[in-house]
C-alpha cells in the first residue's frame, strides 16, 4: 500500500524547437508518513515532477496513483475534491500567496473550499491551525505582506494541513529561509509526520537538510534517476557521477584541524 | 496619507483635482441653484451675458438661461462619463481576464471579437447603436461604452497572462479553488490597477462622445448636454457665438480636469508600485 504511487512519468518542453524531455521515464513510490526526497542541479525535473504530481501540469506519458487510484483519471470537479489530500508548500513564501490576502483568508479559503468547517466554526479552526505550526492565533488578522518569511512559510504549512492530506509536496520549501528559521521548520515538519503520519514528496538541492529529513532519496539528471536508495546511505556513499558531484557541492566545516 | 501627498504633490494634479472638484459641485448644485426646468424660457431671446444679472451668462435662441443649462448640462457629462467609463472598465476587465486565464479557444474567440470591436471606429458604432434603438441616457451610455471596452480588455489580459504564471495561483489550484473563483478573486484584483490607470482617458473620450452624439441631435433630449448646447447655439454663431463658445470652453475644461487628475493618479501609483 502506497501514498503514491509514479510510473514511468514522462514530460517533454519544446525549447527553440527542439523536443527536450524535463521528466523522462521516472517511477517511485511514498508510503504513508514517508519522506522521499528529490535531489538534483537545477534543471534536472525536480519541480517539474512536483508540478506533475500535483496536476499543476499534465504529463506526456505515465501513471500517476495516488492512494491506490488514478489520479490521472480525475478531472473538474472530483479533481479539485481529491485535492484536499494532495498539498504543496512553494518555495518562496511570499510569491505563493496572493498579496492582497491576509493570514486569516489565506487558511479560510481550503476550510470554505472543501466544506470543513462551517463559517462560524472557521475562525475557531484558523486559530487553533495556527497554534498548530506555533504561531500565534493573533496573526490571523494581519496581512500576508507584514509577517516575517519564516512566518510565512509557517502559514503555508498551516494551509497546507488544514484540510488533512496524507501527502505534502515541499517543493524546495526550506531554501528559501535563514539557517536557525530553516531548522525550526524542519523540526515543524517531523514533528507533523510523526503526528498526522503525512508523507512528504521533498524537493531540495541541500543534500545536508535531505539527511536529516528525508527517509529515501532519487538523485535525479537531466530528468531521469540516476540513483536512488535510503537517504543517509546515498548521501553519505553516492555512486552516481551526479551524486558525487552534490555531495561534493555541499559546503562543509573545516574538520581536519592539524 | 502619504499618497493623498503624493497626488496632490504635481500642480498639474491640483489643477485637475480642483476643476473636477468644481465640476462635481456645479452638477450636485444644480437643482437647488436652478430648480426648476432648465429647458423652460426664463427670458428675452439671445441676451448676451453679462446684461441682466438674474440672467448673467444670457439666453439663447429659445431665451432659455445659459447659466443653468450649463450647470445642469455637467450633471449629464459626468453621468455619461463616469457611466459609460464604468462600464467599459468593467466589460473590458471581465473579458480580458476570461481570455488571459481561460487561454486556448476561449481567448482567441474573446480576442477576435476585441479585434472586431476595435477595427470599428467607436464614434461610428455609438451613432450607429444610438440612432437603431433610439437616444436615451441609459443608450448612450450603453452605445460608449461598446466602444471604449477593449483598451481596457487587452490590457487587463496581457496583466493576466503574467500574474496566472505565478505561484500563487498554482497554490489556488493545489488547494482546490474553482478556476472561476481563481480567475475573479485571486488573479482579477491584482491585474486591476494597469487597468484602473486608463479610466481617465476613458472617461475623457465618453465625455467627448457624449457631446459630439447630442451635438448631430442623437443625446436624450430631455435632458440638456453641452453638445446640445453648442449644436443650438451653431446656427446663430455669427451674430451669437457666446451660446456656443460657453458650452465649449465648460467641455475643454473638463476633459482637461479630468486627463489631469487621472495622470496625477497613475503618477502617485507608479511611484508606489516602483518603490515596493
Amino acid at each position: 500500500m502506497s501514498v503514491l504511487a509514479v510510473s514511468n512519468l514522462a514530460k517533454r518542453y519544446h525549447r527553440g524547437g527542439k523536443p527536450f524531455a524535463a521528466v523522462d521515464d521516472v517511477s517511485f513510490e511514498i508510503g504513508p508518513a514517508e519522506t522521499l526526497a528529490l535531489a538534483g542541479p537545477s534543471g534536472s525535473g525536480k519541480s517539474t515532477i512536483a508540478r506533475l504530481v500535483l496536476r499543476l501540469i499534465e504529463p506526456d506519458a505515465g501513471r500517476i496513483d495516488f492512494e491506490d487510484s488514478d489520479f490521472l483519471a480525475l478531472s473538474g470537479a472530483a479533481l479539485r475534491a481529491r485535492r484536499a489530500r494532495i498539498q504543496m508548500v512553494f518555495q518562496d513564501p511570499l510569491a505563493a500567496f496572493n498579496p492582497r490576502a491576509t493570514v486569516a483568508r489565506v487558511l479560510d479559503d481550503p476550510l470554505r473550499i472543501h466544506g470543513i468547517a462551517s463559517r462560524a466554526e472557521r475562525p475557531r479552526r484558523i486559530a487553533a491551525l495556527l497554534e498548530r505550526v506555533g504561531l500565534d492565533a493573533g496573526l490571523a488578522a494581519h496581512a500576508i505582506h507584514e509577517i516575517s518569511g519564516g512566518q510565512r512559510q509557517r502559514v503555508a504549512i498551516a494551509r497546507a494541513i488544514a484540510t488533512r492530506p496524507s501527502l505534502i509536496v515541499l517543493d524546495e520549501a526550506v531554501s528559501a529561509l535563514d539557517v536557525s528559521v530553516r531548522g525550526q521548520i524542519l523540526e515543524l515538519l517531523l514533528d507533523l509526520q510523526r503526528r498526522e503520519r503525512i508523507a512528504y514528496l521533498f524537493i531540495s538541492h541541500d543534500l545536508g537538510v535531505i539527511r536529516a529529513v528525508a527517509h529515501r532519496v532519487i538523485i535525479l539528471d537531466a530528468g531521469r534517476i540516476a540513483e536512488s536508495g535510503d537517504a543517509r546511505a546515498v548521501v553519505t556513499n553516492p555512486q552516481s557521477a551526479i551524486g558525487k558531484a552534490l555531495v561534493a557541492a555541499t559546503p562543509k566545516l573545516i574538520r581536519n584541524r592539524p | 496619507m502619504s499618497r493623498l501627498r503624493r497626488f496632490f504633490g504635481t500642480p498639474e494634479a491640483i489643477a485637475g483635482a480642483a476643476i473636477l472638484a468644481l465640476l462635481i459641485v456645479m452638477a450636485l448644485a444644480a437643482p437647488l441653484l436652478f430648480p426648476g426646468d432648465p429647458q423652460a424660457i426664463a427670458g428675452p431671446a439671445l441676451l448676451p451675458p453679462f446684461q441682466d444679472w438674474s440672467l448673467p451668462l444670457g439666453t439663447d435662441r429659445l431665451g432659455r438661461d445659459v447659466l443653468a443649462e450649463l450647470f445642469h448640462g455637467a450633471r449629464t457629462s459626468l453621468a455619461v462619463g463616469l457611466a459609460a467609463a464604468a462600464a467599459a472598465l468593467l466589460i473590458g476587465a471581465v473579458v480580458g481576464t476570461l481570455a488571459g486565464f481561460a487561454g486556448g479557444l476561449i481567448d482567441e474567440v474573446l480576442m477576435r471579437i476585441t479585434d472586431a470591436f476595435q477595427t470599428v471606429p467607436s464614434f461610428l458604432l455609438a451613432l450607429a447603436f444610438v440612432s437603431i434603438v433610439g437616444p436615451s441616457l441609459g443608450v448612450v451610455v450603453a452605445a460608449i461604452a461598446l466602444g471604449a471596452w477593449t483598451g481596457p480588455a487587452r490590457v487587463a489580459r496581457a496583466e493576466v497572462l503574467s500574474i496566472r504564471e505565478r505561484d500563487y495561483v498554482a497554490g489556488a489550484r493545489v488547494i482546490g479553488m474553482h478556476p472561476l473563483e481563481i480567475a475573479f478573486h485571486e488573479v482579477l484584483p491584482n491585474a486591476l490597477p494597469p487597468v484602473l490607470a486608463l479610466s481617465s482617458v476613458i472617461v475623457a473620450a465618453a465625455i467627448l462622445t457624449e457631446a459630439a452624439l447630442s451635438f448631430l441631435g442623437l443625446g436624450d433630449p430631455n435632458r440638456v448636454t453641452w453638445g446640445g448646447m453648442i449644436a443650438e447655439g451653431r446656427t446663430v454663431l455669427r451674430t451669437a457665438p457666446f451660446l456656443s463658445v460657453v458650452p465649449g470652453i465648460a467641455l475643454v475644461l473638463t476633459v482637461l480636469g479630468v486627463y489631469l487628475a487621472g495622470e496625477g493618479v497613475v503618477e502617485s501609483t507608479a511611484v508606489r508600485r516602483s518603490l515596493s
